[in-house]
């Protein structure tokens, strides 16, 4: 043989044995139990992830977060059940003492099932990503998809098979593939109740997204970068599992001589170190003022900086402008805030603009995570009123006509309230003449917000002296009865006065 | 050349030896493995077929070292093994599992497709490949067994019982197709029925309690019993003789 000839052997050998792997594997993809389940595994995730996920506002980021904890919920008991009945096959058809004695290895024969099994699996989430990606890119204005969360997605589907795979291929019974499927999913829901804050090694676990409990917030990864940190963080732990029990059952396949048993004892054990380092740095996450986790030794300090963008904004007597991620939120917020500006446009001290801005998040006790503005509500010359929208806030989502109203009347109050000066500490005046523009504009200032949280941030809320029947009470009533330009002018006059607290009750007109 | 050498061969599980020294030596040709129930017929082809290793003695197969794994999987490479339980897939066709077989035991990829056909048209399952082993009958599965057993046209090949279930007509056949596959290579075949024997095999071994009682030519064993056998036939008489005397 000649030293040109040898690497062309050797690249042809290699060319055959990927031949025949390759007709292994079409094999083992024919006649693999995931094939059967995935219809069944597609119509759960329509039910009960696809319709939850489509509800949540057309944003990448929140829509990625709940397809991840959705589809690892939705697959993992099926895919562990489908992975642990291929692995005990041999075994149940009594197929043992024939393969056992076929030149390829038993590891490599496992490997092609338990590809096959992850390969099916694989295929039907990604059938799901494309249905929700593939709405969501018509749906948002602004961003892109996020790969992270399909990349954790994937490695855990890929782990999950490994140890339903190695579990039937351990302890092969009939039993098995049942007894695995629902071993599965209970670890993986109990994995989650022992996170606790954000600093918890168990964050690793791929139901997580970000700060647990939070659910997927329409506020994260919009006006600061997806950081990644903790998703790195799963995808490293999940191959690593993966890594680590292909090479226990390499290792569990039987004396395979030094060529077999070292380097599958030094994959194994690769595997399990990349997880625990995994898991370790899981455990150094905060979360960070932007609502997601941030893993110092994997962090990336360029997603501390904000998005620049261009807002959109409306028409309006006072604009309102939003980030382009919620631009379809506009003609919505521009509608429920439309009222109340149009009571303030003009008045000295009214804000120049409204103007969406980015939420600040703290990890209080527990799981508990508060989010709100950082600093006043109105800054700047001309005064520009920073607003969060009710997405912003976490709480269980709104109906439309809900989301609306809180705005209109919680976020209406708020603006009408920083112009005037109400809420706490004001004077009776103050409380009645902003009780009077909410009343001009429509809304009850005695209505309670609807699906309102309660106030996070310390922002102004009306006053307990407009109680029924009070003169407060009347005196608003009497100066929202008043004609719009009347009321106008007399504020353009005396608001300065008002909001110095030098008027009172009596001297409303 | 020798493709079967056993010396001084056992094998125990637990307390039982079920093979108890055996020596043997098989070159090209059909050679039958005969014995009664539980004699080590079973458990001295599953060594031959690398399925489990010896406890003691000597065994080289196709002038390899089967303890060795590198000189194991080339053995493995051009050996064909019917167990006598034959397990399977229901959800393969009879194309499909040999293929799966052929793959397994390193048959060129490209190869393949022809060695399959080849297989299962020598057992005349060739208009039946495509049907799913859950719709054959006991003795088409028996020849898919076959079939899998000779895809990859072994030099060395073992068939524990490869005639149970099949019907008079395929029994023949099989003889043939024995017969033939022998001209090539060393086939041992375990059976409880001695016609096969008669009539597709150069060499006889009879096992007894673990160790060889008998070696030698079908004619020589029907020579043993003309004066104090048992049976209807020369094979069976010679049979129960080698054996009464083993025993006595």
């Amino acid at each position: 043989m000649t030293a040109a000839t040898a690497p062309a052997r050797s690249r042809l050998a290699a060319g055959r044995a990927g031949l025949a792997t390759a007709r292994l594997l079409r094999l083992e993809l024919r006649h693999n139990a995931m094939l059967w389940l995935l219809p069944v595994v597609i119509a759960v995730f329509w039910l009960t992830t696809y319709r939850k996920t489509m509800a949540l506002p057309p944003l990448w980021s929140p829509r990625a977060d709940s397809l991840q904890t959705g589809v690892v919920i939705v697959f993992t008991a099926p895919v562990a059940g489908a992975a642990a009945w291929m692995g005990s096959r041999e075994a149940r058809r009594h197929v043992t003492d024939l393969v056992s004695v076929t030149a390829r290895p038993r590891w490599a024969r496992q490997l092609a099932s338990w590809a096959a099994t992850a390969g099916w699996a694989i295929v039907g989430y990604l059938v799901c990503l494309a249905a929700v990606y593939g709405v969501t890119a018509h749906q948002v204005h602004w961003g892109g998809p996020l790969w992270w969360p399909a990349a954790v997605t994937v490695a855990s589907l890929a782990a999950v098979s490994a140890l339903g795979f190695a579990a039937g291929a351990l302890l092969p019974s009939r039993f098995t593939a049942p007894v695995v499927a629902v071993a599965a999913f209970f670890v993986l829901a109990l994995s989650t109740q022992l996170i606790v804050g954000s600093q918890s090694y168990w964050q690793v676990s791929p139901i997580a997204t970000g700060p647990w409990d939070g659910g997927p917030d329409p506020g994260v990864a919009t006006f600061y970068p997806y950081v990644p940190d903790l998703a790195i963080a799963q995808f490293m732990f999940l191959a690593g599992i993966t890594v680590a029990v292909l090479g226990g059952l390499a290792l569990a396949a039987g004396p395979g001589g030094r060529r077999l048993g070292r380097p599958a004892a030094a994959v194994t054990a690769a595997g399990l170190l990349a997880a625990a380092t995994a898991a370790g740095l899981a455990g150094t996450g905060t979360m960070d003022r932007h609502g997601m986790i941030a893993i110092p030794a994997l962090h990336d300090a360029a997603s501390d900086r904000p998005i620049p963008f261009t807002p959109v904004c409306s028409h309006t007597t006072i604009p309102v402008c939003l980030n382009p991620a919620f631009a379809g939120y506009l003609p919505a917020t521009a509608a429920a805030l439309r009222p109340v500006l149009s009571q303030l446009a003009g008045l000295p001290g009214a804000p120049a603009r409204i103007s969406q801005a980015a939420a600040v998040y703290h990890q209080e006790a527990g799981n508990g995570v508060a989010i709100g503005l950082a600093g006043p509500q109105l800054t700047g010359t001309p005064p520009v009123y920073r607003l969060l929208l009710p997405d912003q806030l976490g709480g269980p989502p709104l109906t439309a006509q809900a989301w609306a109203s809180q705005l209109r009347i919680g976020t209406g109050r708020d603006i009408v309230a920083s112009v005037i000066g109400a809420g706490p500490g004001a004077s009776r005046a103050q409380d009645a003449v902003a009780a009077a523009i909410m009343l001009a504009a429509g809304v009850d200032p005695a209505v309670p917000i609807p699906g309102s949280p309660p106030p996070r941030n310390g922002g102004p809320r009306p006053s307990p002296g407009l109680a029924l029947g009070s003169p407060g009470l009347a005196a608003a009533q009497r100066f929202a009865a008043r004609p719009a330009a009347t009321r106008h002018a007399w504020l353009v006059q005396h608001l300065a006065a008002l909001r110095a607290g030098q008027v009172t009750v009596a001297q409303l007109p | 050349m020798m493709n079967v050498e056993m010396t001084g061969l056992t094998r125990r599980f637990g307390r039982t030896l079920a093979v108890a020294g055996v020596d043997l030596h098989a070159g090209p040709g059909v050679f039958g493995l005969l014995g009664p129930n539980g004699a080590g017929k079973t458990s001295l082809l599953r060594m031959m077929a690398t399925a489990v290793p010896p406890t003691s003695g000597r065994l080289r197969l196709l002038g390899r070292d089967p303890g060795r794994p590198g000189p194991r999987r080339e053995i493995r490479q051009r050996l064909g093994y019917l167990p006598q339980q034959l397990g399977y897939y229901p959800g393969f066709t009879a194309a499909e599992f040999v293929e799966y077989f052929a793959l397994l035991k390193d048959v060129p990829a490209a190869r393949v497709p022809a060695a399959v056909a080849t297989a299962l048209d020598r057992v005349d399952l060739g208009s039946r490949a495509r049907a799913r082993l859950r719709t054959l009958s006991g003795g088409m599965l028996r020849r898919v067994g076959i079939a899998q057993a000779i895809v990859n046209q072994p030099d060395l090949l073992l068939l524990d019982e490869p005639t149970a279930g099949l019907d008079p007509e395929q029994r023949v056949a099989f003889r043939v197709l024995l017969r033939d596959l022998g001209q090539h290579a060393t086939v041992v075949v375990s059976t409880h029925l001695v016609e096969d024997v008669g009539t597709a095999c150069a060499h006889v071994g009879l096992l007894d309690q673990g160790k060889i009682v008998f070696n030698g030519s079908p004619a020589e064993l029907a020579a043993r019993g003309q004066d104090n056998g048992v049976g209807d036939a020369p094979l069976e008489r010679g049979y129960s003789a080698v054996l009464a005397a083993a025993r006595s």
